[in-house]
């Protein structure tokens, strides 16, 4: 059988490395399975995925979940300021209760799971650094998701809404004073030439965003167990993969910055619980006001250590 | 079936519905979804309503409509004539000096137009008569207005760069500096032309224009300067950094229609109305092309066509000059029968990465395809140019205008040369403004 | 004449059903146009807000998109009506008179078929988004189904406008392509 992945990046990204693991790994176990992927938009565009998927007209992705956030607001939850602390909290989140529930969700819309993963980001200042919720206030932001956009505007920053390929020429024409995407942006979209300086996910990190390869359910349920065998070994191979080099993609960002002689500003923990305090009183706020279950599913995610 | 095969008979298929005389946007619909249902079952065709409108989900796109707008409401003023008369009142002593002032004319309000018809428009409604009460050849005064108002897609702001940006995800900003000093020498070898065929044609006394007197031109400044104020504060807001391209787009199209309805008394409902008529006409076609040539280009890449040309291309060993031309007498004959936008959006996914394997930079080729496009415009089959000049002259025949664009269409070729030996031309600009290359 | 008839609209003849999908495209028209303005405003409004108050923006830029697909497609049917939907009609023009008449039939009648399907899709793509209240992912939190209407309405108001220019052919009210007889 031929199975279709479609996602937005390119073939050096890491999202696509743990898709290219998958598609060999099932090659190689020579099971009749061809995974073809179509990366960099070249089939379906980032947000317009996850419906397809869900019909069966593509058979996997690897997606930012919130992206569907508009159809199931549940999934909102994978893109929460201070809900994950770092990548093994990140990997121990994947393996909770609270996961589950999600991916009952994703089942209502014939979509699974075959490789969990989260990725970090931070935040860049054009002029100064941005560590704790005073530093921003009143400048013109970017905020990578609705969930942060809310939180920084509680944080009296002005928000601009723009995708993450314009941020660099934003930033260089002053039209942004401030940025925050995931680490691995930051660097593709060298935005180092812009910044002055750079807050990156260390020992404590605000920003996470779950970005899992999904599958169609019924494809999956269709496929024969050697082939389903084929495809949960190559999953598990990509998912501690993927997990290691989430580690690394913000070390090495830290790197780039500072050889461009941008400033590393760094996080302290008090900051850490002023932003998370910010968080619950507007973005929390916001979601358990939007989504019926949304203070239990709030308090599965917290309940994880 | 092997894609490269599929991808041949998809071709076929296309220009043999294309001739057909169903219109673009649709065409493409029925030939995607055709080859959709064959290849991909029935059901891939609930798809298409997403996949249009997802496509004309972008930010950037809504600058073609403003971009449009800025265009029309000027030419709905006797703005055009102004440009070039103050031109002439200026440039008196510069021989064949009313088509100089008409080709310089073209290329000002190309800088506020992103289109090339309404270029053409604006600038021949007073232009071609003038000229010929004057005068001048009938072949030089079609010629020169259709091909000048080519320049409209060429100098910033320019609608098919927008759509070049958008496909190739090439900064829009940079793509508009790259057609500035193409442009100019566009015009600089157009003047070189209509000067010599005037010459030629034995009516020294057209050389030597009539003169002016210092109070007849400051006079007419007051009627150029709202323009000039225009094109710079547009090109201040988008190198600025108070705007992107898309809202300069915005505020340029407010700015040009307050001008018309302000100082050219554009204010009877009737007039504004012809005005966004047409900006609509124009721009509804030009989305819904571009919305078409989305579910187009899915099926391309569904049924792996566009990566298998890619691949193919990539193993071939040729010459990339070799590879050049033939990209150029491809692209020129696209553009004999389709409008530009179309050509960009179906070829730029397939072309792109054989000019960038090739080790061509995507922001000159931007330039050199649409000189390719500008050529399109003023060539048979369908040139859009033609038909507006012969719309403003009717008895102007067509086998007149046409005869009398050729020469300009050389004149693209040259330039298109001389892009190949200087690429600097169209890259030195937008590096020196925008700083080097991402 | 080839290429972009120039503003020459679809001829009406005294037949009312043709009046009528005239004046339905027209006013479709009228919205198009509006939408465009509108979107010109609030894009001019945001970079107030923005430059001159440093204020917020997080709605503009997605209305104003919205906005564009809205004047998009419900701009269909008047722009078919003024023949604005560029053609290649090279073909058409070297055919004698009958054979025009019938390639005018064939591709109304493929684009008809095309515009149809695409309006099934698009009613089911509308109500789905509206059934499940889909709403897009920003703050704003847009109920997707009310740009998604853009879907069916536009492209059943073409449709109309498709199947009143075919209708003007066979009774031989308009010229096949719009042609005049040279
Ligand atoms: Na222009
Ligand atoms: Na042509």
């Amino acid at each position: 059988a031929d199975l279709r992945l479609s996602h937005q990046w390119s073939d050096q990204d890491v999202r696509h490395q743990v898709a290219q693991i998958v598609a060999d790994r099932v090659a190689a176990a020579d099971v009749d399975l061809t995974i073809r992927i179509f990366g960099s938009q070249s089939l379906f565009k980032a947000r317009e995925q996850y419906r397809p998927l869900s019909r069966g007209q593509l058979d996997m992705t690897v997606l930012p979940l919130s992206y569907a956030g508009g159809q199931q607001p549940a999934f909102n939850l994978t893109l929460m300021p201070g809900l994950v602390k770092n990548h093994d909290h990140a990997a121990r989140l994947s393996a909770s209760p609270f996961m589950k529930t999600l991916e009952e969700k994703m089942a209502e819309d014939d979509v699974m799971v075959l490789v969990h993963g989260y990725l970090a980001g931070g935040f860049v200042g054009a002029d100064k650094c941005i560590t704790s919720p005073e530093d921003i206030a009143g400048l013109q932001t970017r905020a990578a998701g609705k969930s942060f956009e809310q939180m920084l505007a509680g944080a009296g920053a002005s928000i601009a809404s723009m995708s993450s390929s314009e941020i660099y020429n934003a930033m260089q024409t002053g039209v942004l004073d401030a940025a925050n995407t995931s680490s691995s942006s930051f660097v593709s979209y060298r935005i180092y030439e812009q910044a002055s300086c750079y807050t990156p996910a260390g020992d404590v990190a605000l920003w996470f965003m779950y970005q899992p390869l999904l599958m169609n359910k019924s494809t999956f349920d269709g496929l024969s167990s050697d082939q389903q065998n084929a495809l949960m070994t190559a999953a598990a191979e990509a998912e501690a993969f993927y997990l290691e080099e989430a580690k690394k993609q913000d070390a090495s960002s830290t790197e780039v910055f500072r050889n461009a002689g941008v400033e590393i500003a760094e996080m302290t923990p008090e900051d850490f619980e002023k932003w998370r305090q910010l968080a619950q009183e507007t973005s929390y706020a916001a979601f358990v006001a939007e989504v019926p279950d949304g203070q239990a599913l709030l308090d599965m995610a917290l309940a994880v250590e | 079936m092997d894609p490269l095969i599929l991808g041949a008979i998809v071709a076929v298929t296309t220009i043999l519905v294309l001739f057909s005389g169903v219109s673009v946007a649709l065409g493409l619909l029925i030939v995607s979804a055709g080859f959709l249902i064959i290849f991909d079952g029935a059901r891939s065709l609930e798809l298409i309503p997403e996949i249009l409108f997802g496509k004309l989900d972008n930010f950037a796109l809504l600058s073609i409509p403003m971009f449009i707008i800025m265009g029309a409401s000027i030419a709905s003023t006797r703005a055009g004539a102004d440009l070039y008369e103050a031109l002439e009142r200026w440039l008196t002593r510069v021989p064949g000096g009313l088509v100089i002032s008409n080709l310089g004319a073209c290329a000002l309000f190309a800088a506020m137009s992103g289109s090339s018809p309404a270029t053409c428009a604006a600038i021949g409604k007073m232009g071609i008569p003038e000229m010929r009460k004057r005068g001048y050849p009938d072949g030089v005064a079609a010629g020169s207005i259709a091909a000048g108002g080519t320049l409209g897609i060429l100098i910033p702001p320019s609608v098919t760069m927008i759509v070049y940006g958008i496909a190739t995800e090439t900064s829009i900003g940079r793509l508009f500096l790259a057609g500035v000093i193409p442009g100019l020498l566009l015009v600089a070898l157009f003047m070189a032309w209509s000067l010599y065929s005037t010459a030629k044609s034995g009516n020294t006394t057209l050389l030597t224009a009539r003169s002016y007197s210092w109070t007849e031109r400051f006079e007419i400044l007051p009627r150029v300067i709202p323009f000039i104020v225009i094109i710079i504060g547009v090109l201040y807001a988008m190198y600025g950094g108070i705007a992107t391209p898309s809202e300069t787009a915005a505020v340029g199209a407010l700015l040009c229609l307050l001008i018309a309805v302000i100082i050219y008394k554009l204010w009877k409902p009737v007039d504004l109305w012809m005005v966004l008529r047409d900006s609509t006409k124009e721009s509804v076609m030009i989305l819904f092309i571009i919305a078409a040539a989305g579910v187009f280009s899915y099926m391309l890449s569904s049924l792996f066509i566009t990566q298998s040309i890619a691949a193919w291309i990539g193993t071939l060993d040729v010459n990339p000059w070799v590879l050049m031309l033939a990209v150029n007498i491809f692209l020129l004959i696209a553009g004999f029968f389709l409008p530009p936008v179309a050509v960009i959006l179906m070829a730029a996914p397939i072309l792109l990465p054989i000019i960038t394997t090739a080790g061509f930079d995507p922001i000159w080729f931007a330039v050199i395809l649409t000189i390719n496009m500008e050529i399109g415009l003023i060539s048979p089959p369908v040139g859009l140019n033609l038909y507006v000049i012969n719309g403003i002259a009717p008895d102007i025949s067509l086998k007149t205008i046409l005869m009398g664009s050729l020469p300009f269409v050389a004149c693209m070729v040259i330039a298109i040369v001389l892009l190949c030996f200087f690429p600097g031309l169209a890259t030195w600009l937008p590096d020196a403004v925008m700083g080097p290359r991402l | 004449m080839a290429g972009q008839s120039s503003a020459t609209a679809a001829r009406t003849g005294n037949n009312l059903f043709l009046r009528a999908v005239a004046a339905l495209s027209t006013l479709a028209g009228w919205c198009s146009a509006a939408m465009i303005v509108a979107a010109v405003g609030i894009t001019c409004q945001m970079i107030f807000i923005r430059f001159v108050l440093n204020g917020s923006t997080f709605w503009q830029t997605e209305a104003v998109i919205y906005l564009a697909i809205g004047a998009t497609l419900i701009g269909l049917p008047y722009v078919q009506r003024l023949r604005g939907h560029v053609n290649v009609d090279l073909v058409p023009l070297a055919l004698p008179k009958s054979a025009r008449f019938f390639m005018a039939i064939m591709t109304l009648s493929l684009s008809i078929t095309m515009v149809g399907v695409i309006l099934w899709y698009s009613y089911e793509h509308w109500h789905l988004a509206y059934e499940r209240n889909w709403k897009s992912d920003t703050v704003w939190g847009v109920r997707l189904w009310i740009p998604y209407l853009a879907l069916p309405v536009g492209f059943g108001l073409f449709l109309l406008q498709l199947v009143a220019d075919l209708v003007a052919v066979l009774l031989k009210i308009d010229q096949p392509f719009g042609l005049e007889d040279t």
